[in-house]
């Protein structure tokens, strides 16, 4: 008997023992998720708080979650970088997902790299949801926002309240869009059994039923931008949402800055 | 003489057993109480504030409210139809289940616990941790186990009784809203209310044996209850305005009864021959012939009724 078939039998009676304990303890799956940008910004303070979510979730069905400024040998990565900067990243990370929380250019949406999610809204929806405001409500002037501090509807005022007193802060659109970057990412972990960053990729992409707390289950385009109910905002006061009732159907998320990818019809 | 006396009494014992419907205004800071021979309301308690949970002593001598806005369990007297009392249940209590010793299980929605209370005392029993934004409640008939839905972690939580150890964790679809048992304690139900499903899952291995989408991606379920006989299920559509009938073995949908607006709460009486629903948007109580699946009355009550319970 080799030294190496000693071993291997050692670590055969090992593998044997351990799968005899997983009744009782099982190991625990390891998730590193990557961040990128200024640790100093809200989109990271919402990325902690999905962080924090998803491990209540984990210490459940035994996944341990990091949220870690590495980039490399990680399941996802969370961005919050600029435009050109949020592309390289992701060219230099293929079949990794790289989930943009911070950017709305519209161009960066049609380029469609096919491991670039777009958390946040695009200009385009944005802009959409305004004008489906004004034609329902032309005296009342609006923007449009992924996210509002007061919004109250669909457990919204839970995690409203949860991030600001994790925080002091009232939630923004780059905090939202990191706690749900965060945890869609560990919404598929759970349901998939997997940590793998390309078959988390493929399940955000194709499986994706998210909870945004927004009152629809969120699930990505194809040209990678998130579906999303989007709300109404002026002075600081909430209005309402869209799609606007009496303008779209209020399921129809698509009615909000559709875009193709460069190139198709 | 002596007879018709004796009838007499009996029909007048008869007429104030007439099974009343007691259900919580969650705007209104009150609760409606539903006399069910005539359908009307015969009075209305103000409870404090933002009441949802409801639900019935195991004797039938005192009904349970949860008072969200006030951190408490008001207790109203079914016969007086008073208040009697209030305590308090640990912040936020949504919803509970009365278990057949008596207990409480409350879901606290922000603090990702469920706490057990002893209602006669005040006295908490027992802290169990479970996921984020816990909701819906359920006690197997015979008392040895419990779930608890995570909204927020999309799971159901299985609890054993009385050791109060958390022995599965069932990952469902998105916001997982209310769970009932089986008559036999086999099998529970659980309605997802983001992703718009039915689940049937198997309490002994904690494994999921049956899904059902409701097709109507409006349909956002909430309370599901088996029926008397346990061949079918009744799931309250919510915006769907619908109530859904299920076949229990299979889960096809049977029957799709229409009621009013954004469809909450869910009460069957004894007989398993009226179905109670609360249309929080409409402001009203439904109440369904459930042989002929359809509505026969409706009664207004209180604004944005929730929760639902009959005492007999």
């Amino acid at each position: 008997m080799t030294p190496t078939h000693f071993v291997c039998r050692w670590l055969k009676l090992l593998v044997t023992l351990a799968t005899l304990g997983t009744a009782t303890v099982q190991a625990e799956l390891l998730v590193p998720i990557g961040y990128a940008g200024d640790p100093a910004a809200s989109g990271w303070l919402g990325a902690q708080q999905g962080h924090r979510e998803a491990q209540i979730q984990g210490d459940f069905l035994g996944q341990r979650y990091t949220l870690t400024p590495r980039l490399s040998e990680v399941s996802a990565i969370v961005a919050a970088v600029p435009p050109a900067a949020l592309q390289a990243l992701a060219r230099a990370h293929p079949g990794v997902a790289v989930l943009n929380i911070t950017v709305t250019d519209d161009a960066i949406r049609t380029a469609c790299q096919p491991n670039l999610l777009h958390v946040i809204p695009s200009q385009k929806m944005l802009a959409d949801a305004r004008a489906q405001w004004q034609k329902a409500h032309p005296d009342s002037p609006a923007e449009a926002k992924a996210w509002h501090p007061a919004f109250e509807k669909y457990a919204a005022s839970q995690l409203n309240k949860r991030y600001t007193e994790a925080t002091g802060k009232p939630m923004d659109d780059a905090a939202w869009a990191g706690w749900a970057a965060v945890k869609m990412v560990s919404d598929l972990v759970a349901r998939e059994q997997t940590a793998d960053p390309a078959a988390l990729l493929e399940a955000l992409r194709h499986k994706l039923a998210f909870d945004g707390q927004k009152g629809s289950d969120l699930s990505f385009r194809d040209n990678g931008q998130l579906r999303q109910p989007l709300l109404l905002v002026d002075k600081g006061k909430l209005l309402g949402e869209a799609p606007v009732r009496g303008v779209a159907a209020v399921e129809d998320l698509d009615s909000l800055g559709l875009v193709p990818c460069a190139g198709q019809p | 003489m002596k007879s018709i006396f004796a009838l007499l009494l009996l029909a007048a014992s008869e007429a104030h057993a007439a099974p009343r419907v007691f259900v919580t205004n969650e705007e209104g800071n009150d609760v409606s109480v539903i006399d069910t021979e005539q359908n009307k309301v015969i009075a209305t308690i103000p409870v404090g504030k933002r009441p949802r949970g409801i639900g019935v002593a195991p004797d039938g001598k005192e009904i349970y409210v949860a008072i969200s806005g006030d951190n408490a369990i008001a207790v109203i007297d079914p016969g007086t139809l008073k208040l009697v009392r209030t305590f308090n249940s640990g912040e936020d209590p949504e919803t509970f289940a009365v278990h057949p010793n008596g207990n409480l299980y409350i879901s606290n929605e922000e603090n990702a616990k469920a706490s057990v209370f002893n209602p006669k005392t005040g006295e908490l029993v027992a802290e169990i941790k479970v996921g984020l934004e816990p909701e819906g409640v359920a006690i197997s008939p015979d008392g040895s186990h419990a779930i608890v839905t995570s909204e927020s972690t999309n799971m159901l939580h299985l609890i054993a009784i009385p050791a109060h150890k958390t022995v599965a964790n069932i990952l469902v679809g998105a916001r997982p809203r209310a769970a009932s048992f089986s008559r036999d304690g086999k099998t529970a139900y659980a309605t997802s209310e983001i992703s718009g499903e039915v689940k049937k899952v198997d309490v002994a291995t904690g494994k999921i044996i049956g899904r059902v989408p409701l097709a109507d991606d409006k349909a956002k379920p909430k309370d599901i209850l088996p029926s008397r006989d346990g061949k079918r299920l009744f799931v309250a559509g919510g915006r769907a305005n619908r109530v859904f009938v299920l076949d229990e073995a299979s889960l096809a949908i049977q029957h799709e009864i229409p009621v009013g607006n954004r469809v909450w709460g869910l009460a069957l009486n004894a007989a398993g021959t009226r179905l109670y629903t609360t249309d929080g948007a409409s402001a009203q109580v439904s109440v369904i012939d459930t042989v002929a699946n359809k509505v026969v009355a409706t009664v207004p009550v209180g604004k944005m009724p929730w929760g639902i319970a009959i005492v007999e």
